[in-house]
């Protein structure tokens, strides 16, 4: 598989006409993820997190990386209010999350993709329904649900496997899935959380490749992962976590911090 | 709204079919459940028939004088049933209390010595049937004062007692009832909490692609009282097709007792659909509820 990879900023204003959006300010672009002095403390007095200060402007592509424990899913279930910060202020697409009422929270979840390392697919349910799973169960007009499904399967290349079962599907396949169920919302902001932790090396280049390929229409992408080749390959920004603490943020970054 | 609406009860209808095994695992306990608590609702009924009956057999005879007029025993009668508590009050005649006596002999199977005597030397009366047994030291009391009254007969210890051992007994039955109640309750609200936890990952996907708490809740919601309604009507077919041999080998005891089939058929009917319907909708309320509080 061949892909050119280019800057996310020129191809922005393409994702943002085709969906209309107005073009952002002159100046520094708006950040879609902001944290400002956040702790997490676990109930059983665990940190997780300390004193993380962190912004991913729109269209960014980030690496969160990171020894086990460092806290890289705790920052990630911040970011989806699974969790919520000890202290400071978590803000995702405008939206304070901390703040936001518990009834607002399925705004905020429709504004981000959210990609596991388990898939988390429906195992009755074909890759078609699976997605589509998402636009009914928040209440979308049936008529809308079915070019919104097939545009996001054509965009992560599973049109043909449309109509089988998770279980008919390689692993790469399965997380083409979710992501295109991720997508189906037209988020902003997808958040991936080792989501080629369970797939061999040349199907994990498959996938970033096509988180890459969203990227450049223009979604931020944030990606925690162990996966050192890829994240050193390919020299995007990189986040490092260390025992909660952000260690290194490098705009063109390796996984291992560079000698 | 309506789409919502035509949206829930797809789910539900799904739901139920893609876990066919659990919907009908759970089905089958609702089934059972409900045929236990029918029973014990219809030998509560039975329970409460045989009291009352055992309560109305306490009446109150005022044997009359010789000489009192018909006039005025009437004007006693008219006022006595005027009277709260009482059922009926019958007129039994000095020649309807010797044939009376006379049947009673030969049914014994003993000689008839009636025919020996020159007078009837039985007295009139009037029997007063209660509807309330409680109400008979009063009307003895009253009884004893009217003057055409030549006695009463006292048994107001005897209706204590009765009373005493009834009340006891429909202590017990309303208490039986509500135990099995709550042991239904239980274990419908547990079966129905397995079925949801066997999705729970179903309802963290939906979570987790932003669903609103009340897309999540009414699927399984409907789902349980489609689960509920489904196991009344299966235990009404049931009790449906037992009750003709049962009513056969009951009649008899059944016909004696102040029982109106119709009616109690009618109230197991609603107290089983009221039930199922009930218990299948707060189970899945509940059991979804401990997801969404998350
Ligand atoms: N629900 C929880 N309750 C208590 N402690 C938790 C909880 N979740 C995580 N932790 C703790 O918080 C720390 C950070 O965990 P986290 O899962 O964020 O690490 P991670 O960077 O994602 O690790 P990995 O790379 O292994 O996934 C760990 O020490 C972990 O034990
Ligand atoms: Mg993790």
């Amino acid at each position: 598989m061949t892909m050119t990879i280019s800057p996310g900023s020129g191809v922005r204003s393409l994702k943002d006409r085709l969906l209309g959006r107005p073009l952002p300010l002159p100046g520094e672009p708006r950040a879609v993820v902001r944290l400002h002095d956040v702790t997490k403390t676990y109930p059983n007095g665990r940190t997780a997190l300390r004193d993380v200060d962190l912004a991913i402007p729109e269209g960014d592509f980030v690496f969160l990386v990171g020894p086990s424990g460092a806290g890289k899913s705790t920052l990630i279930k911040l970011l989806i209010r699974d969790e919520l910060p000890s202290h400071g202020s978590v803000f995702v697409d405008g939206l304070d999350v901390a703040r936001l009422p518990r009834r607002e929270v399925p705004k905020l979840r429709r504004r981000i993709g959210i990609v596991f390392q388990d898939f988390k697919l429906l195992p009755r349910k074909t890759v078609r329904e699976n997605v589509a799973f998402a636009l009914e169960v928040t209440g979308t007009p049936g008529r809308r649900i079915r070019p919104a499904v097939d545009r996001v399967l054509a965009l992560v290349g599973l049109t043909n496997q449309a109509d089988q079962l998770p279980s008919q599907l390689s692993g790469g396949e399965q997380q083409r899935t979710a992501i295109a169920r991720a997508l189906v919302h037209d988020p902003r902001l997808i958040i991936a959380d080792e989501p080629t932790g369970n797939l061999d090396p040349l199907i994990a280049w498959e996938i970033i490749q096509l988180l890459l390929r969203i990227n450049e229409l223009g979604v931020t992408v944030l990606m925690a992962t162990h996966n050192a080749e890829v994240v050193t390959a390919l020299r995007r920004r990189v986040v490092a976590l260390e025992e909660g603490r952000i260690v290194r943020d490098e705009p063109r970054g390796a996984y291992h911090h560079d000698d | 709204m309506l789409r919502f609406l035509a949206f829930s009860l797809r789910r539900a209808w799904q739901g139920f079919w893609r876990n066919a095994l659990m919907s009908l695992a759970a089905t089958a306990t609702m089934t059972l459940m409900l045929v236990l608590l029918a029973g014990f609702w219809i030998l509560q009924a039975g329970l409460l028939a045989g009291l009352e009956f055992v309560e109305q057999k306490v009446e109150v005879v005022a044997d009359l004088r010789d000489d009192a007029p018909a006039a005025e025993i009437d004007a006693l009668r008219r006022r006595l049933l005027a009277e709260p508590g009482v059922r009926s009050v019958d007129y039994v005649s000095k020649e309807e209390a010797l044939a009376r006596f006379r049947e009673r002999l030969a049914a014994q199977g003993e000689e008839d010595l009636t025919r020996y005597l020159d007078e009837n030397p039985l007295r009139a009366s009037l029997e007063v049937k209660l509807a309330d047994p409680r109400v008979a030291g009063e009307i003895t009391d009253r009884l004893r004062n009217e003057r055409i009254v030549e006695s009463v007969i006292d048994i107001e210890n005897l209706v204590d007692r009765v009373l005493t051992v009834t009340n006891i007994l429909r202590m017990a039955g309303a208490v039986v009832l509500v135990v099995v109640g709550l042991i239904v309750l239980f274990i419908v609200v547990n079966t129905i909490r397995l079925a949801v936890l066997a999705r729970a990952d179903e309802i963290e996907i939906m979570r987790l692609v932003g669903a609103s708490d009340a897309f999540i809740r009414w699927p399984f919601v409907f789902e349980g009282a489609f689960v509920g309604l489904l196991g009344s009507l299966v235990t009404l077919g049931l009790l449906g097709l037992a009750a003709e041999p049962i009513g056969r080998f009951l009649f008899d005891f059944f016909r004696i007792l102040p029982l109106q089939l119709g009616s109690l058929a009618r109230d197991v009917a609603i107290v089983v659909l009221a039930a199922g319907l009930g218990l299948g909708t707060v189970g899945s309320w509940i059991s979804v509820r401990t997801y969404l509080l998350r």
